[in-house]
């Protein structure tokens, strides 16, 4: 299984802190995943958020995500 | 001293932290919360971290401390609720001279800013509220 967590924007987005996905995907393929189950506007975060698996960065869409594993959603950074 | 910390932050400490017999610069640099922002008032915001948020910071400082001319930093992120006027970022540098000291400064909050996980809630007077730079 798959836990999705969601941070910020992205949890404002989402309405929710995490989701719980089926495994067997890629990044491409759980975002648009994510965007049936949550809305347009998640979909709007995903498009500018960088992404962790289990807290590394993770920038291939087309590789299988490995199982299980921890997403992490990480909208643009505003520190300072 | 490199931390993110839901205290309230002493930029003093941060100077007194980077005392160097061999350094003849420190600059220093407080991100405050100010009460606009593109117009609109500000009543208060939350910052909230990434849990690898103080990691990536130690990183980001190594980056930095690995400069030669740098003797010393300190840097640390608030996180949390903060009112307008209330220090978000602390940072400071010492090195030898000073141009070497207000580049290395500048070079570690902007730095911070683009790698640190760490985002910004605004809440505005007019009730309505944002996440910077998220769509």
């Amino acid at each position: 299984m798959l836990t999705v967590r969601y941070f910020a924007g992205a949890r404002a987005a989402a309405g929710v802190a995490e989701d719980q996905v089926p495994p067997g995907c890629t990044l491409h393929q759980l975002t648009a995943t994510l965007v049936a189950r949550r809305g347009e506007r998640l979909g709007r975060v995903l498009g500018t958020a960088s992404f962790l698996v289990d807290g590394l960065a993770w920038r291939d869409r087309d590789r299988p995500l490995p199982d299980p594993a921890v997403v992490d959603v990480l909208p643009p950074f505003a520190g300072g | 001293m490199i931390a993110v910390t839901e205290a309230p932050l002493d930029l003093a400490a941060h100077e007194r932290a980077v005392v160097d017999p061999a350094a003849g610069a420190v600059v220093s640099f407080a991100g405050v919360v100010r009460d606009h922002d593109h117009g609109r008032t500000v009543r208060w915001l939350e910052y909230e971290a990434h849990p690898s948020a103080e990691a990536v910071l130690k990183e980001v400082a190594a980056v930095v401390a690995a400069d030669p001319a740098v003797r010393a930093i300190a840097v640390s992120h608030r996180v949390g609720v903060l009112q307008i006027g209330d220090v978000a970022l602390a940072a400071a540098v010492a090195t030898a001279h000073r141009a070497e000291a207000f580049a290395a400064c500048a070079r570690l909050v902007d730095e911070v800013k683009a790698r640190l996980p760490v985002w910004k809630h605004q809440v505005f007077a007019d009730g309505t509220d944002e996440w910077v730079n998220c769509p």
